[in-house]
């Protein structure tokens, strides 16, 4: 009897993609990163005189056997700058889209033709046109769509927004209007920020956070004006995700910001915490199981308004990394009893700190500095730079780092991974050839 | 040199987990349903895409618009291959269907408004011969479900990228390709018109959800109809 060994195509590519802070990322995406990342891709804000000015993609070499560790070895300049801020990949993990706050503007970058060097390959601008809504803030990955959840609205510009669903390729489904009306015995203030799914709970969260007022706003001047200090988000929202309609609305006072769903299996809570009270807030279902939000924990004091703003949780649910902004500060919570966080460490990481994202394994920890350009520090505290730490469970030791002022890139943001999937050939145009062997 | 069919198997299956160490495939665990599914016709089905169309070969070898099997009935399409080994892949799809069939045919208004469509990734391999073998015996008078295949790679691709069907071939450690296909398990609902209306993953392949679904679609085809009338 012959044997046939199928040969599929002619272009062999030993490419393929996958990520770091694997543990925020939409639970419908495929081909999770379980070992090294080799890239890391950092939306960065473009600064006026600095470079080219322009916001960008600015791919970094993160693995420790390259040659190039450490290095920036890849940026695509979008030719504006918008205040970029956040990104998200589809649920096949090939585009990662990325949005202006200010511009209001979704950029569409190829990742997974060749990760280390991501090409933008589409650019959707009329999301305000098209919704009303303004800022597009996180992008959440569903089978063959994207949720976008966004800051504000082109009439107020205050935080009254919603979320926009798109395909992916692009096209605009519908979107869904954040509740201002009464759920659950709260009102909602419609305000957006996060977007966080549970499918085996068929449970969608939100959270809150500001207009374009506010954040396109010196940070000063809107601390010093209680007027924009009202203009805050103050809720979450539970969603039934099957119907996507609000099924309640919980108080949460402070801007909840990210939302972190527990991945260890059986576990049935997500945490967020809340920037302006500094404290830490866990949803989860009651005795009667009806879902609850309460006040768990405190980051760092209060009275100080340290900020707390990025956090990552641990693969299994048991740890958490916060980054507290003024103070420069990463803490860590542990986790194993999420009624009751235990700060159980913290390094100032830099002079201000925004995201953070650890890897699946939780032995690598990446920091960056921009939270937004008017909010940022001035002067010699307005550092600008990616950090890499080692994490052996007692201290973060420095990896490397990259100086984005040095380099001429801009104001370091949100940071997402990816990996060569070695072993995979693309089933792209090409020929079929089927080799007998006897 | 010469390979017995098993043993080419079992070595591709065994580079296909060695390539697959550092990247995750995807959910290790079949999906939970924790929660009772909104009622059918309580909630909209985006009108998520157009299906791409292409020609594809059925299982007696006649060529065909995809189209003509997307449109004129709700369809449940997904892709696959015959010798997947993949447990969270094209297996689990399958049992996914064949079990979604049993729950059709005990209501068999709404079966005979509905099909599967199964279209192979592998055209190779694949061929209407072989897929007549595979699935003639789960298509009949009270429900129909179609295997279609590719005459070429080539053809095939526009319609998985249409899809936005992410796949690749897993090749061994010499980069020659093995005979694991790598892709992510996609279920698309289609309406009668032709448009996908909700794409199930493996995290959200949940059976009384799909059924409802099915009988949203349903409804809303009923309603049209009487509006129409």
């Amino acid at each position: 009897m012959s044997m046939r060994s199928i040969v599929f195509c002619g272009v062999l590519i030993v490419a393929g993609a996958a990520v770091a802070d694997e543990t925020c990322n939409s639970p419908y995406m495929s081909k999770l990163i379980k070992g090294q990342e080799q890239f890391i891709h950092v939306w960065t804000l473009g600064v006026e005189g600095l470079g080219d000015g322009s916001d960008k993609l600015v791919t970094i070499d993160v693995d420790p056997k390259s040659k190039t560790y450490g290095k920036v070895i890849h940026r695509v300049s979008v030719g504006e700058r918008g205040e970029a801020h956040h990104m998200g990949f589809t649920d096949d993990r090939k585009y990662l889209w990325a949005g202006g706050l200010d511009s209001s503007v979704i950029y569409v970058f190829d990742v997974g033709s060749d990760p280390a060097k991501p090409k933008l390959v589409r650019t959707i601008s009329d999301l305000t046109a098209t919704t009303g809504y303004v800022g597009p803030h996180t992008f959440y990955a569903m089978p063959g769509r994207m949720l976008i959840g966004n800051l504000s609205n082109a009439k107020t510009k205050d935080g009254v927004t919603g979320m926009a669903q798109y395909n992916n390729q692009g096209k605009l489904i519908t979107k869904f209007d954040m509740p201002v009306g009464a759920v659950g015995g709260v009102k909602g203030d419609g305000y957006g920020y996060d977007i966080a799914i549970n499918p085996a709970k068929n449970a969608m969260l939100t959270s809150s956070f500001a207009g374009w007022n506010n954040y396109m706003r010196d940070l000063g001047e809107v601390v010093g004006d209680p007027e924009a200090m009202k203009h805050f988000g103050g809720t979450m929202v539970m969603w039934d995700l099957k119907a996507m309609k609000p099924t309640k609305i919980f108080s949460v006072p402070g801007a909840p910001l990210e939302i972190r769903w527990s991945l260890n299996e059986g576990d049935n809570w997500a945490i967020t915490a809340a920037a302006l009270t500094s404290k830490l807030w866990l949803i989860k279902r009651d005795g009667e199981g009806t879902w609850q939000a309460k006040e768990v924990g405190t980051i760092g004091d209060p009275a100080k308004i340290p900020l707390p703003v990025d956090i990552s949780i641990s693969a299994n649910g048991k740890g958490l990394w916060v980054n507290t902004f003024m103070d420069g500060t990463t803490h860590y919570f542990d986790l194993s009893n999420p009624e009751a966080p235990k700060e159980t460490y913290t390094k100032v990481t830099g002079k201000q700190v925004n995201m953070v994202s650890q890897s699946w394994d939780g032995k690598r920890v990446y920091i960056a500095s921009s939270l937004l350009a008017k909010w940022d520090k001035k002067g010699a505290d307005d550092e600008q730079f990616l950090r890499a730490f080692n994490w052996d469970g007692k201290a973060l030791t420095p990896a490397f780092e990259v100086d984005f002022t040095k380099e001429k890139l801009g104001r370091a943001h949100h940071m997402k991974f990816t990996a060569r999937s070695s072993g995979q050939a693309s089933l792209s145009v090409g020929s079929i050839t089927l080799s007998d062997a006897h | 040199m010469r390979t017995s069919h098993a043993g080419l198997v079992a070595l591709a299956c065994a580079l296909a987990s060695i390539a697959r160490a550092a990247v995750d495939p995807g959910s290790a665990t079949a999906p939970q349903a924790d929660f009772v599914p909104p009622a059918p016709g309580s909630y909209t089905l985006q009108r998520i895409q157009t299906c791409p169309d292409g020609v594809l070969l059925d299982a007696t070898a006649r060529t065909s618009r995809l189209s003509s099997h997307t449109t004129g009935k709700i369809t449940l399409l997904t892709f696959f291959y015959t010798y997947c080994h993949d447990p969270w892949g094209c297996p689990f799809a399958y049992q996914t269907l064949t079990g979604l069939r049993e729950r059709l045919l005990a209501e068999p208004e709404l079966a005979r408004r509905v099909r599967f469509v199964s279209v192979s990734f592998d055209p190779t391999h694949d061929t209407p011969a072989v897929l007549e073998r595979y699935g003639s015996h789960l298509s009949d008078t009270r429900f129909e479900w179609r295997f279609l295949t590719a005459r070429s790679v080539p053809e095939l691709m526009p319609v998985l990228d249409g899809f936005g069907q992410d796949v690749s071939v897993v090749v061994d450690e010499r980069g020659q390709p093995t005979r694991t296909v790598d892709h992510m398990l996609k279920l698309f609902l289609i309406d009668r018109h032709g448009i996908v209306r909700e794409i199930y993953s493996l995290a959200f392949l949940q059976p009384q959800v799909m059924l409802n679904d099915i009988k949203t679609l349903a409804l809303d085809e009923s309603a049209g109809l009487a509006a129409i009338r």
